[in-house]
């Protein structure tokens, strides 16, 4: 393991990356499945067109092809605009942790939307009419009764959901962000131990991953706590 | 009742059963002849469920003796598929093998443990089907079925592996009213052609009929059997008096 | 941005050269990986820790770290260990393909046993308490309720793994194979257009999952044949 000495505090950092592009996607995400589900909930024909294409472009495609779809996109995208502003400018590159955040966020946000509608469509209607006959409008509706109730529904599959997302951030690496796999691309080049440097990597996220399913449980238990007493 | 060895078939002896800290059977002593009709009734909780799925080992008893035709149901797993050979079970929620239709339900079991031939099980299967009246529905899928229809397959099912005794897990709590009858229908049926079972119901008419003792069980216990006769009309514990108005007062 | 029609009509013909190693990868895993999702599922469920624990510790490490870093430990990482070198397996070991497919089926035999294990689970108990009382071996329980019945169950989900593991095969062009996805980077890099290109291959993606999931279907259909459909 003396391979490593030196290069701890690089994947250090690379992790810190890792975990910055995961929180920035998780945001992302939840934003996406909501609007997502909601769009695929709603009476209008047009969001629930829109809703259904997404999904179904977003899961049928790899991930990959989306990141690299992005990536590249998103540059010539923005050269073009800096174009309009100065003609001098040949290319501007999109931050590759930008570009990163979004497609991911895309595309776990398209499992996220089926998985928050199951979890709306498993909310008590009961729960509903009660606070309608209360007097709640339709947005304080949403947000003190549905989603709350939702979210106990969602929790499990939306825990694998973020694993998939961790893990789908090592992709990243493919566009050029400076995170793990990076780093250990690196260190292979001074110390041309590719095995040991990549079951690094491997462990760094299988550590993550086990942080998230702790996590998960413990929210899962919070959540449930009310049901606990019934028993 | 003879005390012939011989025509013992189900022997129970001073068994307790605990479930973790809870006490489900206290001390339960139970002999059932050949030919006998047991019913076993009580309130929920009474541990008569857990009793008969002893009987054929699906919970394994604490303490004291089991024994089924004179073999002692033990641990071993031999004794266990000897004791399963003898014992049929029909269960509350019928339980029939959705993949598979009727008749192929009635002949599976006689085909991997007792390996007769296809055209054996299959005419037997058929004659089962006869006696319980639904020939008619053998190449149908279990789903197509009423509970009642599906009920009383399972009952030709148990009784392809000719059993020695069948046990009967509250055979018609699941059922519609409208079909219970015909499902009660079939076991005064067998009832009459001298098979031994033991019944857990609440249907006390069938009880009184059909019936050679009438066992009530409370909290793990049994406090009190007799024929129908006495059990019905003069019961001798307080409890027995209790759980009889509640349940016939309807 | 221009939208070069001409280009697209080139490039789709060239990339769906490399639909047959797409194929070829996706079919050959999928195999692979399900016959070792079932010896796994069986040392799962077999109730003796010193084959049960292994398994699990299997299927968490290879559910939990992604599965690019799982193809670069293999494709990269084992030529460094002599005891790779000097083994039967290193012809295979030695050519990205071979590497490839060892690591998508190590990667999906581990979800594909979650599935069946899932599936087994789902199996009424009261089914399985009806063959043990008429005398059924475990084995034989095992074989002729508990299996028919948990495979119908595991076929939704089972579906979606299929899915999962037809973009995966995308990755193989990160160690220099030429799937479709291969090809499509390279004509990218000639022409620097990557919307025109990109978006094509995500086309061809999407037909390829809407035919898996149409598959399936009938599948799940002629499966279901003898469950009341809800009235």
């Amino acid at each position: 393991m003396e391979v490593l000495t030196g290069w701890w505090d690089d994947f250090f950092w690379g992790s810190l990356v890792v975990v910055e592009l995961f929180f920035v996607a998780l945001i992302l995400t939840v934003l996406f499945g909501l609007i997502g589900s909601a769009a695929k909930l709603s009476k209008n024909r047009f969001a629930n067109a829109i809703a259904n294409g997404y999904t179904i472009v977003f899961r049928g495609t790899p991930e990959i092809l989306v990141l690299l779809l992005f990536y590249f996109g998103s540059a010539i995208a923005l050269t073009a605009l800096a174009q309009v502003f100065d003609p001098e400018v040949k290319f501007v590159d999109f931050p590759p942790f930008w570009a990163g955040s979004l497609a991911i966020a895309l595309i776990i946000g398209s499992y996220a939307t089926e998985t928050f509608r199951g979890a709306f469509l498993g909310v008590d209607p009961g729960q509903v009419e009660a606070a309608r006959a209360l007097g709640l409008s339709n947005l304080q509706t949403f947000i003190y009764v549905r989603i709350p109730a939702m979210w106990r529904l969602a929790l499990p599959p939306f825990g694998n959901h973020m694993l998939s997302l961790i893990k789908d951030t090592a992709l990243v690496a493919i566009i050029g962000l400076e995170e793990t796999l990076f780093v250990a691309e690196q260190a292979i080049g001074y110390t041309a131990k590719p095995f040991t440097l990549y079951l690094v990597v491997g462990a760094i996220y299988l550590g993550f991953s086990t942080i998230i399913t702790l996590t998960v449980m413990l929210c899962e238990k919070y959540a449930n706590r009310h049901l606990e007493i019934a028993k | 009742m003879s005390d012939n060895q011989q025509d013992i078939i189900v022997h129970v002896e001073n068994v307790d059963k605990f479930f973790g800290d809870f006490q489900a059977l206290k001390a339960v002593n139970l002999t059932v002849a050949r030919g006998e009709r047991v019913v076993v009734c009580g309130p929920s909780g009474s541990g008569k469920s857990t009793l008969i799925r002893c009987i054929n080992r699906l919970e394994a008893h604490s303490s004291g003796r089991i024994l089924i035709n004179g073999h002692e149901l033990t641990d071993d797993v031999k004794d266990i598929d000897a004791v399963r050979r003898e014992v049929g079970m029909v269960f509350q929620s019928f339980n029939l093998f959705p993949h598979l239709t009727v008749i192929e339900n009635l002949m599976l079991a006689p085909k991997l443990v007792r390996k007769t031939s296809k055209a054996e099980n299959r005419e037997l299967a058929m004659e089962m089907l006869a006696r319980v009246k639904i020939q008619d529905q053998a190449e149908k899928w279990p789903s197509a079925l009423s509970g009642g229809q599906q009920q009383r397959v399972a009952i030709a099912r148990a009784l392809c592996m000719n059993p020695e005794v069948i046990l009967f897990d509250e055979p018609t709590s699941a059922l519609d009213p409208e079909m219970i009858s015909e499902v009660l229908d079939v076991m005064i049926d067998l009832a009459k052609e001298g098979m031994t079972m033991i019944c857990v119901t609440h249907e006390m008419g069938f009880a009184r009929s059909v019936a050679d003792n009438v066992v009530f069980m409370d909290q793990g216990e049994i406090v009190e059997t007799g024929p129908p006769a006495t059990f019905f009309d003069s019961p001798k514990s307080d409890r027995t008096r209790l759980f009889l108005q509640q349940i016939l007062s309807h | 941005m221009s939208f070069d029609l001409d280009l697209i009509l080139d490039s789709i013909p060239q990339m769906l050269m490399g639909l047959g190693l797409t194929l070829q990868l996706l079919f050959l895993s999928l195999a692979l990986g399900t016959v070792l999702a079932i010896i796994l599922l069986l040392m799962r469920i077999s109730g003796r820790w010193f084959l049960s624990a292994p398994a699990m510790a299997y299927i968490y490490i290879f559910r939990g770290t992604p599965i690019l870093v799982q193809i670069f430990i293999i494709y990269y990482g084992l030529p460094q260990l002599e005891l790779v070198r000097d083994s039967i397996l290193w012809p295979i070991l030695r050519e990205p393909f071979g590497c490839a497919i060892v690591a998508l089926s190590l990667n999906t035999g581990a979800y594909v046993s979650e599935i069946f294990r899932g599936g087994v689970l789902g199996v009424d108990r009261g089914l399985k308490e009806a063959a043990s009382a008429l005398g059924l071996s475990p084995r034989q329980r095992f074989i002729y309720i508990t299996a028919p019945i948990a495979i119908r169950l595991s076929l939704p989900a089972y579906s979606n793994d299929v899915v999962s593991l037809m973009k995966s095969t995308a990755l193989a062009s990160t160690i220099t194979l030429l799937d479709m996805t291969g090809i499509a980077r390279t004509i990218v890099a000639e022409t620097y257009a990557p919307y025109e290109v990109f978006l094509s291959l995500m086309v061809i993606y999407l037909v390829l999952t809407w035919m898996i999931q149409r598959s399936f279907g009938w599948i799940e259909k002629r499966m279901s044949r003898h469950v009341r459909s809800e009235i």
